[in-house]
């Protein structure tokens, strides 16, 4: 199972994705990016079915981007969530459902304000303060109950994270190959250089 | 290709008529994320309906460099610079990943493939027969023709001095 | 006159002119393009330029809202049209859609001359399909190809012909517009030198002066830059001078005549 972890912090939110890719008994990729960059300043992370997953993602990138030439403007983030979730809402309950889980990691420039939001393959829809999917979950979120702090620094937020990846390689009985982690902010997207 | 024969031989052959249509009406050939993209959305629109394909585009363009794409059944597509797929996959990454480094020369590399598909006929109850090699550069695909695994086996024996829990010497 | 006109299947009944368009319905379109405000683009050595005569707003209108003759279709695509707004607005949304879809099956932008031909192909339709009027739009459209730095531009005509330009114009008066570029048109222009051409072939056209023009910049890998009304006034106010400096030097030698 893949891992999601967003983290918000002060003024950005963190997000890692493991990457491994695994298709049957073999490990066919170690430096897979599980995102895509929605806007300037938003971030989407997916797990998930093989195939759903990139074609979904790729699927909503399209349609943000495209609101964003029509409109003369960006969507919220708020409303990318929206969106997103209305999506797989629709999906559903169709013939062949997206089976995809999604963090959305923004930052609004005007407000000064970073979200997260939590969306599942059910289509729930929750913004929060940290988020993980998959077996992640498990050992992350208790970690993150005790130790994060809305008013965290980035630094302190790369901090918290890297205890919840060295929590996961101690307890994991899968190897992940480590995780790569992108930072939202008000200078944009950016992918961190050194993977932990 | 690995998979079921009919469905990877239709839909690479389709997938060929795509490429050239695409440098028809383009005047310039399709890059190697694009065609292995218009098979994926291919497998990806087929999804649940019992595909079994396992791919790889590889290809050479200026814009891209050498590149290689996984695609399979599931609607699944990478890119990567080295992949094993089929039935025999692990056998072949097996010897694949010991002795693969970035800088191969060409008949290193050609060795080293044709190598990893004779450990994987080996020892996959499923793979066999014989390997066919290419080398693709920007210029185009070029053959290095076909191996028999039966006679390639003991030339692999006898040179590396391996293969040693078979016993028996060449047959004569 | 309108059962005739109404079956796009007709085709003129005289020997037509060279170059004329298949049906009645498409020479319309070419009328209404004619009428449309006047619109100019300028290929230089590393920058495209689009101008636009915008229509003068009316004392309540909103200006701020109403919408612009330049149009961005991707990162690296801009459109600027002449004649029906209604129609253009269609067509502009088709064109977006497509640049998005184009980037997500082949995973990259979409060159200026696809976009082109695709807009040319929704206009070609529209001329030959039942139940249906042509598009009264012929558009400029400018950008760069993706990994690329040479500018390109582009034409497309009610009746989907396409074509590449260095230096063109489309909408009323666009002859006029068009001869004074052949006239002032050189090879490698400066992103100055574009620019002030585009804006002295537009000068030819629109009365008002720099009040009723917009102007579109594109460089390689960066964003469609609309040029602020104060750089555009210093232009306008360059180019006047130009022309009284000019005609200056020519009025004596006509006077000298006169009194001969």
């Amino acid at each position: 199972m893949d891992i999601l972890i967003g983290i918000t912090t002060k003024d950005s939110v963190l997000i890692a994705t493991s990457k491994s890719v695994a298709r049957g008994v073999s490990v066919i990729k170690t430096n897979d990016d599980k995102t895509r960059e929605l806007t300037d300043h938003s971030l989407l992370a997916f797990s998930g079915e093989s195939g759903d997953t990139t074609n979904f993602a790729e699927y909503i990138q399209a349609n943000i981007r495209l609101y964003g030439t029509r409109n003369g403007f960006e969507m919220s983030n708020k409303a990318i969530a929206s969106f997103t979730r209305n999506e797989l809402a629709s999906a559903l309950r169709s013939r062949k459902p997206y089976q995809v889980n999604i963090l959305i990691g923004g930052y609004d420039v005007k407000k000064k304000k970073a979200t997260l939001n939590w969306i599942d393959y059910l289509a729930a829809n929750v913004e929060l303060p940290y988020a993980a999917h998959g077996y992640a979950q498990y050992y992350v979120l208790s970690l993150l109950d005790r130790h994060h702090d809305p008013n965290m620094t980035q630094e302190q937020g790369l901090e918290l994270l890297k205890d919840c990846i060295k929590e996961l390689r101690l307890r994991m009985p899968i190897d992940f190959k480590g995780v790569q982690v992108k930072v939202v902010d008000e200078a944009g997207v950016r992918k961190l250089p050194e993977d932990f | 290709m690995a998979g079921g024969a009919a469905d990877c031989q239709f839909w690479e052959t389709w997938l060929n008529t795509q490429c050239r249509l695409h440098e028809l009406r383009n005047k310039e050939r399709i890059s190697v994320a694009a065609a292995s993209k218009i098979l994926a959305n291919l497998t990806y629109s087929y999804k649940g309906a019992g595909l079994s394909m396992g791919t790889m585009i590889c290809g050479y363009t200026k814009r891209e460099g050498p590149a290689i794409f996984y695609v399979d059944s599931d609607g699944e597509r990478l890119q990567g610079d080295l992949f094993c797929v089929g039935s025999g996959q692990t056998f072949a990454y097996g010897v694949l990943d010991k002795n693969y480094k970035w800088e191969l020369t060409v008949e290193e590399a050609l060795d080293l493939g044709k190598r990893s598909i004779l450990a994987a006929t080996h020892r996959d109850a499923y793979s066999g027969g014989s390997v066919n090699l290419y080398h693709v550069t920007e210029q185009g695909w070029v053959y290095h023709g076909n191996y028999d695994v039966g006679t390639e086996l003991w030339d692999a024996k006898d040179r590396e001095q391996s293969f040693n829990h078979i016993v028996t010497s060449i047959p004569s | 006159m309108s059962g005739y006109d109404r079956a796009l299947s007709v085709f003129r009944q005289h020997p037509p002119p060279v170059n004329a368009n298949p049906s009645i319905e498409v020479e319309y379109a070419l009328e209404a393009v004619k009428r449309g405000t006047c619109a100019v683009g300028v290929k230089g050595r590393d920058v495209v330029v689009l101008g636009c005569e915008k229509r003068s707003a009316l004392k309540l209108q909103d200006t701020r809202t109403t919408p612009s003759k330049i149009c961005k279709i991707d990162k690296h695509l801009t459109l600027a049209f002449a004649g029906l707004n209604a129609d253009a607005r269609v067509l502009i949304d088709k064109a977006r859609v497509e640049a998005q879809s184009h980037k997500l099956t082949l995973e990259d932008p979409a060159s200026v001359e696809y976009i082109t031909k695709y807009i040319a192909g929704v206009q070609q339709r529209y001329t030959q399909s039942g139940g249906v009027r042509p598009f009264g739009v012929s558009t400029l459209v400018i950008g760069f190809d993706p990994n690329d730095k040479v500018p390109k531009l582009y034409q497309t005509e009610p009746s989907g012909i396409y074509s590449a330009w260095k230096a063109n114009a489309i909408g009323r008066s666009s002859k006029t517009v068009r001869d004074l570029l052949e006239k002032s048109y050189e090879e490698d222009m400066d992103r100055e030198a574009s620019v002030k051409l585009v804006i002295k072939s537009l000068l030819e056209v629109v009365q008002t002066g720099a009040r009723n023009i917009e102007i579109a910049i594109m460089s390689p890998g960066s964003e469609l830059e609309l040029l602020d009304s104060e750089t555009l006034a210093t232009y306008v106010a360059d180019i006047e001078a130009e022309k009284a400096a000019e005609a200056a030097k020519k009025k004596p030698r006509s006077s000298d005549q006169q009194q001969a």
